[in-house]
């Protein structure tokens, strides 16, 4: 059985999350407070062996959320690994964790930054001074200054369509069935089943954020900075002009 | 086992504390650093420090009101720095900072106002519009009390602004290279030397090159010097070592780099050369001595901000940093030495340095004369 598809996940335990985009009527989910249902505790579980590296995920995210030039909220890292004397790829999903013990919650000076009751991690950008101090306390580069918003940004697990019952739009166009998102706390969900069955790892365990993002098949050469020849591969030359966004 | 891993695809994250901030915490360091120089002599009574202080205390209030305008510019959106006034978030550093630094600042301008107030009564005794404002500004004598009143508050105050501006950075566990507790003594000792150097410099420029000041600066700036490299020797032994897991990472992270270690060599040289030059001739040498402290404690700050910054998380390697022509970069440094440079001349052009006292008729005078013209 294939538990880890978008497909499955969709087929078990989503049949009102579909019904959420297709009917006037909310779901429960989407009748949630913008401070998030504290029932759920959302989280995401990503098969490595599954990604393809097709980066669907990284586009469909810069389309949902209005990610400007040259940022990203999600990118899947992908490497050429060669070891005795045969190549292959290795592809790593990257997003904000949406750790447990966040390390952005408390050196944020206004409070923009701040953990809903449901887990996720959200920015709320009318707030945010854009000092950039959550930026460098991410241990996993997931945070970046949007030069849009002139404030700092990030993977919000698209809470927007979480709370109106849909799925966040990476997982919904992960072609090879990579991403899975669910709820922790219902013990039926896919990401639980996945919990207790693959006994997923986490990126750099020893800064004891807890993240709320697991991998399946995760290389342990690659859960914290990886040891290698930097990419070649550099977004447009071209710097950002705020004018351009205004 | 013989890998080899080639990132091919992966993001580039820029630096998010721009050279704004490293303007800030350069200038806010040299302040307290002035600050703390001139406490011996304007505000505990040493006479033979006197005249030191007055040029430390100058680098302190000019410094001083510089340094929070780089601040404001590094946010991005400078135009809500009010939202740090409306909530209270104690977890922050950076909170805590947006209460001490106008705690500072207004305690400097006491402290300063309190300082020269003798200077001012002097230019207000006379006749005219001028004089009139300088007797306004003065209000009255100088008062050692408030002085030294002041001074304690200012005292306390820039021990908040060193805590919090080493504390802020040296708590980020997500950047070994900042993650150490000898951060904040660091940023201290270094801003105490390019404090030194400054009063060195302008000691020079707009004082009126007393060869007394100029030797106490180099001693003091000896003194700095060697804390310095004592600091900069135990956190490498530390790393070097493994005896500190952090230490040992960030050494890790920055080792196998040309640049870094072509930095490294560069930041002892800037440490070592006026530190030998301070203690064998410190006399005659203030302005090369000055320049490479103050050159030294601004390059140890770009060092631990942009080079930090130039660390991925998790990526391969090294980010790559080219310094923006505009506001993000060389417009912001060049501003902040422009708006530096207008305080000083508005300091100096109220409070003009005192003129020394006669020289002594006779050989002494010209053999006086003689040193100065071979200058």
């Amino acid at each position: 059985m294939d538990r880890s598809r978008r497909n499955f996940f969709l087929g078990a335990g989503a049949v009102t999350v579909g019904a959420a985009a297709l009917t006037a009527a909310p779901p429960a989910e989407a009748a949630t407070s913008p401070a998030g249902d504290p029932a759920h505790r959302w989280a995401m579980v990503v098969d490595v062996r599954k990604c393809v590296g097709c980066q669907a995920c990284t586009v469909a995210c810069i389309h949902e959320n209005h990610v400007p030039d040259n940022s990203f909220r999600t990118i899947v890292s992908t490497y050429e690994v060669t070891e005795r004397g045969k190549a292959g790829t290795y592809m790593l999903p990257r997003l904000c964790n949406h750790c447990e013990d966040a390390p952005c919650l408390p050196v944020c000076p206004t409070g923009a930054t701040f953990q809903r009751a449901d887990g996720i991690v959200v920015v709320d950008n009318s707030v945010c001074v854009g000092c950039a101090y959550c930026v460098q306390a991410c241990p996993y580069d997931a945070r970046f200054i949007n030069h849009a918003t002139q404030t700092a940004d990030k993977c919000t697990f698209c809470v927007h369509r979480v709370d109106a019952g849909l799925l966040p739009a990476c997982v919904e166009t992960c072609v090879g069935g990579a991403r899975v998102f669910g709820d922790l706390k219902d013990p039926d969900s896919a990401v639980s089943k996945l919990l207790k069955a693959e006994n997923p790892k986490v990126l750099k365990p020893e800064q004891g954020t807890q993240p709320r993002v697991f991998y399946v098949g995760l290389d342990p050469r690659f859960d914290g900075k990886v040891d290698g020849t930097p990419t070649l591969w550099k977004p447009a030359a071209q710097k950002h002009d705020s004018k351009e966004h205004v | 086992m013989d890998t080899q891993i080639v990132e091919l695809v992966n993001v580039t994250r820029e630096v998010a504390w721009l050279p704004w901030a490293v303007q800030y915490f350069f200038l806010i360091g040299l302040s307290v650093g002035g600050v703390l120089l001139s406490l011996p002599g304007i505000a505990f009574g040493r006479a033979e420090w006197r005249k030191l202080g007055r040029v430390a205390l100058v680098v302190g209030l000019t410094c001083g009101l510089a340094a929070p305008v780089a601040l404001l510019s590094d946010l991005h959106q400078p135009g809500r720095f009010w939202h740090f006034y409306v909530v209270a978030r104690p977890s922050s550093w950076m909170w805590w900072g947006s209460l001490f630094v106008p705690f500072y600042v207004a305690a400097l301008l006491l402290y300063a106002w309190a300082a020269f107030r003798p200077e001012l009564a002097d230019h207000g005794r006379g006749e005219g519009r001028i004089a009139a404002l300088y007797r306004m500004a003065a209000q009255g004598e100088g008062c050692a009390r408030l002085t030294r009143m002041a001074a304690l508050l200012v005292l306390a105050a820039g021990a908040l602004v060193a805590l919090y501006t080493g504390v802020e950075v040296a708590l980020v566990k997500a950047r070994p290279l900042w993650n150490t507790p000898f951060l904040p003594v660091q940023f201290l000792m270094t801003a105490l030397a390019g404090a030194a150097g400054l009063v060195l410099l302008l000691n020079r420029v707009v004082g009126d090159g007393d060869r007394g000041v100029e030797e106490q600066a180099n001693r003091l700036l000896a003194v700095a010097l060697g804390g310095v490299m004592a600091l900069g020797a135990a956190w490498f032994a530390l790393g070097l070592f493994g005896l500190d897991a952090t230490h040992a990472q960030a050494l890790a992270s920055v080792a196998g780099s040309e640049a870094w270690r072509v930095t490294a060599v560069w930041a002892v040289l800037a440490t070592l050369v006026p530190f030998v030059i301070a203690l064998a001739k410190p006399v005659g040498t203030g302005w090369i001595t000055g320049l490479i402290a103050v050159h030294s404690a601004w390059m140890f700050r770009w060092t631990v901000f942009i080079g930090g910054q130039s660390l991925p998380k998790t990526g391969a390697g090294f980010y790559e940093y080219a310094l923006p022509a505009g506001p993000e970069g060389m417009l912001g440094i060049v501003g902040t030495l422009g708006l530096w440079v207008l305080l000083l001349a508005v300091v100096t052009l109220v409070l003009p340095t005192p003129p020394k006292p006669l020289p002594a008729p006779g050989p002494q005078r010209a053999a006086h004369g003689r040193t100065v013209a071979a200058e």
